[in-house]
């Protein structure tokens, strides 16, 4: 959380109105998805990594590394797509097979472009919201929200809730250093699960205690249901909207060409 | 003495509580004056608090603004929450809103002021707190010091005449204390009333203008602190003898003195004897 904050307030896009960061962004996730074939998926890939890198200014290693993490997961879940190990080989005209002994292994030239297809469509989404996540900081999605005239409850609640992941996670750290300078992580695994889960129920009474308190501080300054807060002010920047615009017709046209 | 708020026989139990929290409490706040509330932990400040700006309703008597009984209903509530503010111990309970600008605007907003007149406030109040440059941030994201700044900003752009703060010095570091004075200084300057609870002694001496004492529930002194800290016999009728009047005093066992066990106005401390060592041990 603490590293996509950062980036998310530190980035050359700060300032830019968060609607058109989400109308680039969701309109490349998208096209994506809508336009499914692997070169699509892999322009979305380049193109949102040079949005973050080269206009947002984010260091290339950060995004290509939470990229590369999500790639790593994606190829995981998607081997059972491409290749199939079995008694028998899979169904089709074009398989390759090696036999093992006691299994097959297989795949063919289909599975294979399924696989690539289904890896690089849902690399371009994830990259496509990586970049939203690291120049848009929560506050300013809230406001956009807030804006777009959403429920009040919806976004008060989203407002506490992105407040209290904070809160909950400084509580637990301190929590785990108080056990921890007490051994409580040091002793049998036994030991290291009552501990934690000592924690856990701590952290839930904490977090009672501490929304009591809240509620007390946020009466004090007149509050009667509804969470008021000023909106942000933002700048309109032509130029990312016209290389988003540029980005998305890249995308279309290497659909029309694929 | 004039008073802006003013107790009556107030009397408060927490809910599943079997004592008092507050015990038929007389006091009144004087109009004007930086107040100190000191006392032990326990001994109700933070009760009398939450009483000053309706956030806690009597068990019994009645509390007054101005003269004037409070009702709890809606609008006079959020008139009397207009004209006094609470600043809470830990800032972190106060702070809810993910950006610092949005918090401070809370308040204004819930006043149903205008966007201007709300952006005007979180301007001037940012300004006498000194977070202009973190409008832009992230609550999470500030030290202890300027979320305790940033709470306060939020308070102040409410435009109180009262500031109530409970215990806010107790996490800041000496720097971020003179810059606290220095904004209460402002604020009090302006013919604002002050009211801060404190285990400091140097802040009863040097700062305020008025001492509340406060003992189980109940107010035990009400005066200016030369006349509760210069005064023997007082310091002994509230209980801070030993304590107040000699801070040096809370290190005597641990120094190896013996004043400790020194009569109020002794001054001279003999080294008590060295205690033995217990086998492996050096205390």
């Amino acid at each position: 959380m603490d590293l996509i904050d950062r980036y998310a307030y530190s980035n050359r896009l700060r300032r830019v109105r968060p609607e058109h960061k989400v109308a680039v962004a969701l309109g490349m996730l998208v096209l994506c998805l809508g336009l499914s074939t692997p070169v699509v998926g892999g322009l979305t890939v380049v193109w949102m990594t040079l949005l973050a890198v080269v206009v947002a200014g984010l260091p290339l290693a950060t995004f290509g590394r939470v990229l590369l993490t999500e790639a790593g997961f994606l190829v995981l879940t998607t081997a059972g797509v491409m290749v199939s190990l079995g008694a028998t080989p899979m169904a089709g005209s074009e398989v390759w097979a090696v036999d093992l002994g006691i299994v097959t292994l297989s795949s063919s030239p289909p599975a294979l472009h399924q696989g690539l297809e289904l890896v690089s469509r849902a690399l371009g989404c994830a990259a496509a919201m990586n970049f939203l996540a690291l120049t848009t900081p929560q506050v300013d999605l809230i406001d956009l929200m807030q804006r777009l005239g959403l429920p009040a409850l919806w976004v008060d609640l989203m407002t506490l809730t992105y407040r209290s992941i904070f809160l909950l996670l400084e509580s637990a750290h301190t929590m785990a250093v108080a056990q921890d300078s007490r051994l409580g992580y040091l002793g049998s695994l036994r030991r290291r699960f009552e501990s934690a889960a000592l924690l856990v129920s701590q952290l839930f009474i904490d977090t009672y205690r501490r929304s009591v308190r809240l509620h007390t501080a946020l009466e004090a300054r007149g509050f009667d249901g509804r969470l008021r807060v000023l909106p942000a002010s933002y700048a309109t920047d032509s130029r990312f909207l016209a290389v988003g615009a540029l980005a998305g017709l890249t995308l279309i046209g290497g659909w029309w060409l694929g | 003495m004039s008073g802006i708020i003013e107790f009556r026989r107030v009397s408060y139990r927490y809910p599943g509580q079997e004592h008092l929290a507050l015990r038929e409490l007389t006091l009144t706040l004087p109009v004007n004056e930086k107040i100190a509330v000191v006392g032990r932990n326990g001994s109700g400040k933070s009760t009398l608090f939450l009483h000053c700006n309706g956030l806690y309703r009597p068990l019994s008597g009645e509390v007054f603004f101005r003269q004037q009984r409070l009702s709890y209903d809606r609008a006079a509530l959020r008139e009397l929450r207009r004209r006094v503010g609470v600043v809470f111990q830990n800032p972190d309970d106060q702070l809810f809103s993910a950006s610092v600008a949005q918090d401070i605007s809370f308040g204004p907003l819930n006043l149903g002021l205008s966007e201007h007149e709300v952006r005007r406030r979180v301007a001037e109040a940012a300004e006498l707190c000194g977070v202009t440059a973190l409008l832009d941030r992230a609550t999470h994201s500030l030290s202890g010091g300027e979320k305790a700044r940033v709470a306060l900003a939020g308070v102040l752009a409410m435009e109180p005449e009262v500031l109530v703060a409970d215990e806010p010095l107790g996490s800041l570091d000496p720097w971020m204390r003179l810059t606290l004075f220095d904004i209460l200084e402002r604020f009090y300057e302006r013919g604002n009333t002050i009211v801060m609870a404190t285990h400091d002694l140097s802040v009863v001496r040097h700062w305020a203008t008025h001492v509340i004492v406060m003992e189980a529930g109940t107010a035990i002194f009400s005066g200016p602190p030369a006349a509760l800290l210069d005064d023997p016999a007082t310091l002994t009728m509230t209980g801070l003898a030993g304590v107040w009047d000699r801070p040096e005093a809370l290190f005597a066992r641990s120094a190896g003195t013996a004043c400790a066990s020194a009569a109020p106005g002794d001054d001279h401390c003999e080294p008590a004897p060295p205690r033995r060592a217990r086998a492996g041990l050096t205390l």
